[in-house]
């Protein structure tokens, strides 16, 4: 037990470290890297006084190094800061649009991995036939389409030609919400929710689906999958109470590391569909050199990936008794 | 380092020596060297495509002339800031919206003014005439219309000979509205339909009687002090009432005030519109105007400030009167200024010591204005209600305005179409255009612009300190091919930084700078330039 404990201290450590490494590049990269936050303010028409007076009262006037220590301390304390564009703090802004983000990417990533991985299965079992290499071809497809494209079509064919299903946004407006839950668990965002969670799910369908597929061709030959066959169990029984259970690991890696991803959103279906995501927020953030919201929203992100990195080797010495600590 | 220097001295002497070769060859002077090449900084192809094949023409046609050329796309904010801030740059194409207050003449002819050419400023081209300084000033303060258009226009024959900038075009707003949900909507320069008239004059034909715009812009923030996009205030300027309200025209028309008169050259005197109230019901008085005005002034809102520059301080004389005394006369005070700035309730903002550190939820968003503010949700949808007790709204025949934020302009354009949104806020991409014209219920409307997309040379840099050279290239460059291609006709070749739709101000004499190789070639023959063997210009 004393191994464990000391491995997941040392885990969490690294975590830590790596997030500490990533907010000091995340706070360089970006005053180094991008333009004055105030120069599109040049195009109303604001004088290089009025500029710097904003500047200052962004804090950036103050030398580099007192900048970074007051960022890192604020850090510390869960103070994300003040958003220079929106004027308003920081994490707000994030924890509803992350929310926003995950109410799609989390249905969508579930309905890919759970079509998925039994489909997978089940091209393993029937390896070579008509239907395995259409499987193949499809998931294939939808993991190259461009995804601006398949969101457009499915706009043009199920929201203009058809008219079934609403083509932009969260809910239809005017609606008033008290609260994020209000907003989500109703029959509207569900209408709103099909188009763009089908297009995100159709795109990740193929990860789990391949590799489940060459996993469990793998696990076909090793020697339990003989002793199972000796014992004539049923082949149904085989692939999938012996064969899948062993096929599992790498997809439940990629699972771990596609939501970990997730949380910057998909940032080309948010903008096709109109969906008030953090990849949208992320992306202007950067547009307008809003420092703040930039670098919390790419700290979250590597948060939400370090900790699902931790989360699956814990998992991973559950799943499989041969993963050990080291 | 010393290596390097000692290096490089005979390699002068020997250029010194090919020189002195030449002058004995030639009997003359003939110590010929190539014009300096030109970067051309633009707008990357998928910030505005328009400006980056712009750029191509350009160049195309100054390579003819013998430079060589460079076309630099680059990202729009890096590019703002090496144009302005650095002034890094040999030519820049980049442009000026039209905001309503920029058809008064002073913004755009401000850019051109030396006192506006140190880093940041204005005029980053860094074009010096101190005739055009000392007219600057004048009209700036000539209360006579007549004798400020004499000035204005004489400024703009005075500077266009100097070619120190090329007005490219001025692009059409190409905007549609669905005529089968509202009417009546009169598009306005610079503005399209979305202007601040546009929600007032809307009537329903359809069975919904709220106003629906769309647009893939929003509001950094609403807060009066603290936004600094014109997002902000074309939302802000329908719920809050302002003094003078600009007609299509650019008139200024009495709004919240009855009537606005000049006391004596440094004060000018308001009277409020009586009965007038906020929408929580509290009375609009001289008082709150002036707090207004004043509270402006302390709180220094960057925004604002050229507005308030001549603003001295705002005085409640009694209580339907305002004084505002200035500093110096001001020509655009009372037109501009007053059309511009919002009346804000005292009671909801005398407490507020710095307004530009408000939370979103902590700002005060009551007004007076035509409109009551319902709700803002950031990256989805804003709403506004109907003032039924507002002076004006008997006018009025929608019960209200809602603005749905889309993330790009083909969801705008799919909202249109499918009949979710009314009326476009922003202008149409190109390949739209076609589109919303074959669809039954939609008018597709252009709006003629007054902002303008120039470029401008560094004055500081060669080639262009050489007035000659940039009058050739100014002649070489082909800007009837950019409004007809580029543009697909829907714009006007660009004449003067003041723009021939702002008929009262334009200067139709201006020397035009058709384009013309042979004009151009000319120009720099006189001026003492020559071609090499390989076609490339010397001097």
């Amino acid at each position: 037990m004393s191994t464990r404990r000391s491995y997941l201290i040392r885990r969490v450590l690294h975590g830590l470290m790596a997030l500490f490494i990533i907010a000091t590049m995340l706070f360089f990269l970006f005053r180094l890297g991008l333009p004055d936050p105030t120069a599109a303010l040049i195009t109303e028409g604001l004088s290089p006084e009025e500029r710097e007076r904003i500047r200052a009262s962004f804090g950036l006037d103050r030398p580099i190094w007192e900048q970074y220590f007051i960022y890192l301390a604020n850090i510390l304390q869960g103070d994300f800061g003040y958003s220079f564009h929106y004027r308003a703090p920081v994490a707000d802004i994030i924890w509803e649009r992350l929310g926003n983000t995950m109410v799609l990417m989390l249905p969508a990533i579930l309905l890919a991995y759970a079509v998925g991985v039994p489909l997978g299965a089940w091209l393993s079992w029937r390896r070579g036939s008509r239907t395995d290499t259409t499987g193949i071809f499809v998931g294939l497809m939808f993991r190259s389409a461009p995804m601006f494209w398949t969101g457009m079509i499915a706009i043009l064919v199920f929201g203009i030609a058809l008219g079934w299903l609403p083509t932009s946004g969260m809910r239809t407006l005017p609606y008033e919400a008290t609260g994020f839950f209000d907003k989500i668990f109703t029959l509207d965002f569900l209408h709103h929710l099909i188009l763009p969670a089908l297009v995100v799910a159709l795109y990740y369908l193929g990860s789990p689906l391949l590799i489940m597929r060459n996993t469990m061709l793998e696990v076909y030959g090793e020697d339990f999958i003989e002793m199972a066959r000796a014992k004539g169990l049923p082949e149904r029984r085989i692939l999938y109470a012996h064969a899948a259970r062993n096929a599992l690991l790498p997809v439940v890696t990629q699972l771990a590391v596609t939501v970990g991803l997730a949380a910057g959103g998909q940032v080309v279906v948010e903008v096709v569909f109109s969906w008030p995501g953090l990849g949208r927020e992320i992306l202007n953030s950067v547009r307008t050199s809003d420092f703040p919201l930039a670098q919390a929203s790419f700290l979250v992100m590597a948060a939400f990936v370090v900790t699902l990195n931790l989360l699956v080797d814990i998992l991973y010495t559950m799943l499989d008794p041969r993963v050990s600590f080291k | 380092m010393k290596n390097k220097i000692r290096a490089g001295v005979p390699i002068k002497l020997v250029s010194a020596a090919v020189s002195v070769g030449l002058m004995v060859a030639g009997g003359q002077v003939l110590a010929q060297e190539r014009v300096a090449s030109i970067n051309l900084m633009t707008t990357t192809e998928s910030y505005d495509p328009i400006r980056y094949e712009a750029a191509f023409i350009i160049a195309e046609r100054w390579r003819e002339l013998g430079f060589e050329v460079n076309v630099q796309p680059t990202e729009f904010s890096t590019a703002l800031e090496r144009f302005y801030d650095q002034q890094d740059f040999d030519a820049t194409i980049l442009g000026w919206s039209g905001r309503t207050d920029r058809l008064d003449p002073q913004f755009f002819l401000s850019t051109l003014d030396s006192r506006q050419s140190n880093l940041g400023g204005n005029n980053p081209g860094g074009y010096e005439n101190p005739e055009f300084d000392a007219l600057f000033d004048q009209q700036s303060q000539a209360f006579d219309m007549d004798e400020r258009q004499r000035i204005v226009q004489e400024m703009q024959e005075l500077y266009k000979p100097d070619a120190p900038l090329v007005v490219l075009f001025h692009r059409d707003e190409v905007v549609a509205f669905n005529h089968d949900a509202f009417e009546g909507i009169n598009p306005m320069a610079g503005e399209g339909l979305y202007s601040e008239w546009g929600p007032m004059e809307a009537r329903p034909v359809g069975d919904r009687s709220i106003l629906r715009i769309g647009g893939p812009q929003e509001p950094d923030n609403l807060n009066p002090l603290a936004s600094t996009s014109v997002w902000g205030w074309k939302w802000m300027r329908l719920y809050y009432d302002r003094l003078v309200r600009l007609s299509a025209d650019v008139e200024p028309l009495p709004w919240a005030a009855e009537s606005v008169d000049q006391v004596d050259d440094n004060t000018v005197a308001v009277t409020l519109r009586q009965g007038m109230t906020f929408h929580d019901g509290e009375p609009v008085t001289a008082e709150d105007v002036a707090f207004t005005w004043n509270y402006y002034l302390d709180q220094d809102y960057s925004y604002f400030n050229s507005y308030l520059a001549a603003l001295e301080r705002a005085e409640q004389v009694d209580e339907h009167t305002v004084h505002f005394h200035l500093s110096e006369p001001s020509a655009s005070f009372a037109s501009i200024s007053l059309s511009q700035i919002p009346i804000l309730p005292k009671h909801l903002w005398e407490e507020i010591e710095d307004a530009s550190t408000l939370s979103p939820s902590q700002i005060p968003t009551v007004g007076s204005g035509p409109f009551v503010h319902e709700r803002f949700d950031r990256g989805e949808f804003m709403a506004l209600s109907k003032f039924e007790e507002h002076f004006h709204a008997d006018e009025i025949a929608a019960d209200g305005v809602e603005f749905i934020i889309y993330a790009d302009m083909e969801g705008v354009y799919t909202g249109l179409q499918t009949g979710q949104i009314d009326v476009t806020a922003w202008r149409m991409e190109p390949g739209q255009i076609g589109l919303a014209e074959g669809e039954d219920h939609l008018t597709v409307v252009n709006v003629p612009d007054f902002g303008y997309f120039h470029m401008t040379y560094n004055l500081r840099r060669e080639p262009f300190d050489d007035r000659a050279v940039r009058r050739a290239l100014t002649m070489a460059t082909d800007r009837e091919r950019m409004v007809n291609v580029l543009l697909d006709g829907r714009g006007e070749v660009g004449s003067s930084v003041i723009a021939p739709v702002n008929t009262f101000w334009h200067d139709p004499f201006v020397e035009r700078f058709d384009f013309d190789m042979e004009a151009a070639r000319a120009e720099l023959e006189e001026a003492g330039y020559s071609w090499d063997d390989e076609g490339r210009l010397v001097r």
